[in-house]
């Protein structure tokens, strides 16, 4: 009797340990930042907008960010049922500061190369506030004097249970993905928004799939690993979408001269002939010199 | 008997302000600038007000500023002082700058900015104060000398002195200022030639 009652209680201890260990390996992790929850935040007054014709005057000057996430949300949404999450460190966890600054440098890069772009300006997160709408950037094209900016979102799952199929909202509405056990799936999208005239000028989506197949020892590290290996082929994805979505915005700008206006300053022309302008420009010598004279022309007159 | 205009002819630099503003209003209309710029392609098919307009337009608000502050203060000084020939000095100094760039620099398919006009401007100030006397005499020689010899260092290294507007995607042409200085010598000793430094209001 005794000797049963013990393997009852060893059999029950098994199983809630089985349990705990089912519940630590199972669920999802979602990490995700909206565009649409940055610009059109749920509050008591929704902003409204009514976007304009932009006018672009190239060369343009372009800033670069990560949206937040949306106010008193928390950006982590997990079914798991124990507390087991694959990155450490609490918030916005999926992306680290250094590595958001990275992915930015990443798609800077890629827009450097087109003669329309003046300059890129990567804007760190902390400029920019939850919820913060056109509002908060206008603060940010006043401050570092934009023309264009690229908002950046994610949207991160990784699946440690059953097969599910998850859905991202996007700018565009809903993209529905089929998803397996240990899978990570990862959606990068950037929106390029005219800060002036308030019109989104075209978007790009970047997305990733990183199968799992990890063994339960090492699932946590291997999560970590898939997460960031899940953002660089989702930046890879969304920064060739960006040159085809470019592309077609350019025929748009043809075909549609009514809804947006595209001034060329001198300065891109000449930029455009293949590095054969040149300026005629005062230098600090020169500057000297007349400032001199001016000097001298002031201090006669005054004696005189 | 000195025919010179005096020192302090209280005056509004009106072809100075004139200027300026026009630099101005075609920088803020860029449409307006590229049918002004010096555009090499479009000078051969016709378009030759841009041997002359191309000193009007500006690349940036920072090129235009600079260049715009030097041109105040030498066209101030010079329009106060009533020396005549300016507008012909300032129509002759581009036509040259123009001129110059479309035959010595057939690489240069854009040109834009004011300097080289400010240089014209100067040289002809400094030369026109040789004639005047104590210390505003001494201070255009030494600008005038500090100018040309500016100018033959920039020609001879081929390359310029540090441009205060270093973040532009032009490359800096010296051989503007150096056609600028060559008109306004051209147009002085035309004048001293012809004996046509008598002030207007004398």
């Amino acid at each position: 009797m005794k000797h049963s009652s013990i393997s009852i209680f060893i059999a029950v201890i098994m199983l809630l340990y089985a349990a705990l260990l089912s519940g630590c390996a199972s669920g999802t992790n979602k990490h995700a930042t909206s565009v649409v929850d940055y610009l059109f935040p749920n509050t008591k007054n929704p902003v409204v907008v009514t976007p304009g014709i932009p006018v672009l005057s190239l060369p343009l000057r372009v800033g670069i960010a990560f949206v937040p996430a949306a106010a008193g949300r928390d950006v982590r949404q997990s079914r798991t049922s124990t507390g087991f999450t694959p990155f450490q460190g609490g918030g916005d966890l999926a992306l680290t500061e250094k590595r958001k600054t990275d992915l930015m440098q990443e798609v800077a890069k890629n827009f450097k190369k087109h003669p329309f772009v003046k300059n890129i300006e990567i804007i760190p997160s902390a400029y920019l506030t939850p919820g913060g709408s056109f509002a908060n950037l206008d603060q940010i094209q006043n401050m570092l004097e934009l023309d264009v900016i690229v908002l950046l979102s994610y949207d991160q799952v990784q699946f440690t249970d059953i097969t599910l199929s998850i859905t991202y909202w996007t700018m565009s509405g809903p993209l529905v993905i089929p998803a397996q056990d240990n899978d990570t799936h990862t959606m990068l999208d950037a929106v390029v928004y005219d800060i002036k005239s308030r019109k989104m000028l075209f978007r790009a989506p970047g997305t990733s799939l990183v199968k799992g197949s990890s063994m339960l020892v090492d699932q946590s590290q291997e999560l970590r690993t898939d997460s960031d290996r899940g953002f660089s082929e989702a930046a890879q994805s969304m920064i060739a979408n960006l040159d085809v979505q470019l592309a077609l915005f350019k025929e748009k700008l043809k075909e549609r001269p009514e809804e947006y206006k595209v001034v060329r300053t001198p300065a891109y022309v000449a930029s455009r002939s293949g590095g054969g302008g040149g300026g005629g420009s005062v230098d600090n010598i020169m500057l000297l010199l007349f400032i001199g004279l001016g000097v001298g022309f002031l201090w006669i007159k005054g004696r005189r | 008997m000195d025919q010179r205009p005096s020192l302090i002819a209280s005056r509004l630099p009106v072809l100075t302000l004139a200027i300026g503003a026009f630099a101005l209003i075609i920088f803020l209309f860029p449409k307006l600038g590229n049918l002004l710029i010096y555009d090499r392609a479009a000078i051969i098919h016709g378009e030759i007000w841009r041997l002359l307009s191309g000193n009007l337009v500006h690349f940036s608000l920072a090129h235009l500023l600079y260049n715009l502050f030097a041109w105040l203060i030498a066209g101030a000084i010079i329009e106060f002082h009533g020396y005549r020939f300016f507008l012909l000095l300032c129509l002759s100094s581009s036509l040259l700058i123009g001129t110059t760039l479309f035959i010595l620099k057939p690489e240069l398919y854009f040109y834009a900015g004011l300097s080289g006009m400010v240089s014209a401007v100067v040289t002809y100030l400094c030369l026109q104060g040789l004639g005047e006397k104590g210390v505003w005499r001494w201070l255009c020689a030494a600008t005038l000398a500090g100018m040309i010899a500016k100018s033959v260092i920039e020609m001879g290294s081929g390359s310029s002195f540090m441009l205060l507007v270093s973040k532009e995607n032009f490359v800096p042409v010296p051989l503007s200022h150096l056609a600028g200085i060559i008109a306004a010598l051209l147009l002085y000793f035309y004048e001293l030639h012809h004996h046509y430094r008598v002030p207007k209001d004398k």
